[in-house]
């Protein structure tokens, strides 16, 4: 009984200490991102080249995973708004749905399966060949040259590949809508711009950039927790990974919340 | 490489970046976000049921929506953001109906009767209207639920009545159970009504003797019906009457026209008279004027012959 509740607490004590350390973490890592001197021509190739690795070689899978979705999902979504005579909720289920909900969703976890756990190992790895403690040495620091490059590749990366998606899905909304019910292009976008709304929009961007923050913050910070092992590698990486995925779940919550409100 | 990574990442960020800003500012401009807005001020009495962001309805389209809302001295004031391309709906005779529907949001259906009126002013602050579909519809059934209460009153008299012993049914029931044993004692109904039975033999020797009149005077009717025959005959007949005073009258009609013809003769007559006798009056007047002349003329001789006799003339 007594070791069960030792097990509670110890366990809520981690918890709370990993939150803080993350938030922690979060708050320098803005601070930075805030500071023009953070930004040099060396910060500036990495984050093109891991704005290379992430958004641009991804694109042809992406674009492809957008149109097989959208098909999908238009497809079946009009199908049974065409069953139950809902066409008047075309716009919203477009526009609430698939391009505030869906299409961040998709797109954090292509980002997160891809890039997230790429980064995770590569920081855990860098850790253990002590590379970290050889750019101290070379009074690198290492949050300038390596943290904030790949954060703000992230942030970026979600908010125009959410937003690509999101077009992509609407553009082949307005195929499937003339193909199930025959309706033009002016009235295909009078229904979703009816739906639309510029604050919706802004909080799905937002919450883009959120999402691209915490799935390339998360991963760094659990890098830097591995150990001077090579078997704590896969050990991080698996937290790390479970660590994005409860952010990512936090974040919808919150931003669905906010939106809600 | 890294310049033709560089090229790839740039050429990514400025596409990606314009679509997503073209299609934002497409978003924001069919929204009105760039378009001139104008802000109008309704007054209510309450502000119950009016929010901000409630929808401002125009013949089933949004034209703009509530800003805010302020209570005042004389009231809610309550803002309303018109965009530029729906405010030549607002007109000076616009009116404001708070729409509450029985399912749904409440929103302002603006109604235009004249599209050309001046715009409105907005320094005007137009009263808002309740429309609430929850009042009519009590307002409908109220009446309805009356006469039910009238109904269950009247069902609840009845029943009343029916349980009561003195009650009015009760008497009803009983009169005609007295009448239905009445029917059961009596052998006709004509003895139940004047109640004995030589009442009833005396009213059927009456009915035997008017049966006995009936039959006389069906004979005197035919002797009448036989008379009126012959008078028709005589009356009306080849040789009656009427035949006769009607070539009489042909007859004298016929006299009538040739006197007629011998009436006008005359009148023809007399007037040429007429005109013969102005002939003589005309030669009378000259006679009388010869006469005069011949007069004057013996004066005169008489008074150049002064001694001489009046010679006398003879007229012809």
């Amino acid at each position: 009984m007594i070791a069960a509740i030792e097990n509670i607490g110890r366990f809520t004590l981690d918890t709370s200490l990993s939150l803080r350390n993350t938030l922690t973490f979060a708050i320098q890592v803005i601070i930075r991102l805030l500071n023009l001197r953070t930004y040099n021509s060396a910060s500036r190739m990495v984050f093109i080249n891991q704005f290379y690795f992430t958004s641009v070689q991804i694109l042809p899978l992406f674009l492809f995973v957008a149109v097989i979705f959208g098909s999908l999902v238009n497809g079946m979504a009009f199908q049974v708004i065409k069953n139950l005579g809902l066409y008047d909720y075309l716009g919203r289920l477009l526009m609430g749905f698939v391009v505030t909900e869906v299409a961040p969703f998709v797109t954090v976890l292509l980002i997160a399966l891809r890039s997230s756990s790429a980064i995770n190992a590569e920081i855990a790895v860098m850790k253990v060949n002590r590379e970290l403690n050889m750019l101290d040495t070379f009074n690198i620091d290492p949050i300038n040259y390596l943290f904030v490059p790949r954060i703000i590749n992230g942030m970026l990366s979600m908010v125009l590949l959410s937003s690509l998606f999101s077009l992509v899905v609407l553009a082949i909304g307005l195929f499937v809508s003339s193909a199930v019910f025959g309706t033009s292009v002016d009235a295909y976008n009078d229904t979703v711009l009816q739906a639309a709304s510029l604050l919706d929009i802004v909080i799905v961007l937002f919450k883009c950039a959120t999402f691209g923050f915490f799935i390339t913050l998360i991963p760094i910070r659990l890098g830097l927790s591995a150990s001077m092992e090579l078997t704590s590698i896969p050990v991080v990486v698996l937290g790390g990974m479970v660590k994005v995925f409860l952010s990512i779940v936090v974040i919808e919550v919150l931003s669905l919340i906010i939106r809600f409100i | 490489m890294v310049q033709k990574v560089e090229f790839k990442v740039g050429l990514f960020i400025i596409v990606a970046t314009l679509l997503i800003m073209a299609s934002i500012g497409y978003v924001a401009y069919k929204k009105g976000f760039f378009s001139k807005v104008y802000t109008y001020t309704l007054s209510s009495n309450t502000a119950e049921n009016l929010t901000e962001g409630m929808p401002v309805v125009f013949w089933g389209f949004n034209i703009g929506q509530v800003s805010s809302m302020e209570l005042t001295e004389r009231g809610v004031l309550i803002h309303i953001k018109i965009p530029e391309r729906n405010n030549r709906v607002i007109r000076a005779n616009s009116k404001f109906v708070l729409d509450k529907p029985l399912f749904g949001t409440s929103r302002i259906i603006v109604t235009t009767d004249n599209l050309n009126d001046p715009p409105l002013s907005p320094k005007v602050f137009p009263e808002i209207t309740v429309s609430n579909d929850i009042n009519e519809l009590i307002k409908k059934v109220q009446p309805i639920a009356e006469k039910l209460d009238r109904i269950g009153a009247s069902v609840a008299t009845l029943t009343a009545n029916l349980a009561d012993p003195q009650g009015e049914v009760t008497r009803i029931l009983k009169n005609v159970e007295t009448v239905t044993a009445h029917f059961s004692k009596k052998e006709s109904l004509l003895e139940m009504a004047v109640g004995t039975k030589e009442s009833v033999k005396s009213i059927q020797d009456i009915l035997s003797n008017v049966n006995g009149l009936t039959v006389r005077m069906d004979g005197i009717l035919k002797r009448v019906d036989t008379l009126a025959g012959k008078s028709d005959e005589e009356i009306y007949g080849r040789d009656g009457v009427f035949p006769l005073v009607r070539n009489i009258l042909r007859d004298l009609l016929a006299k009538l026209a040739k006197i007629d013809a011998t009436l006008d003769n005359i009148n023809q007559i007399s007037v040429e008279a007429v005109d013969s006798t102005k002939d003589l009056k005309i030669l009378r007047n000259s006679l009388d004027e010869t006469v005069t002349a011949i007069g004057t003329l013996v004066d005169q001789l008489d008074r150049i012959i002064p001694f001489q006799d009046k010679p006398g003339i003879k007229l012809p």
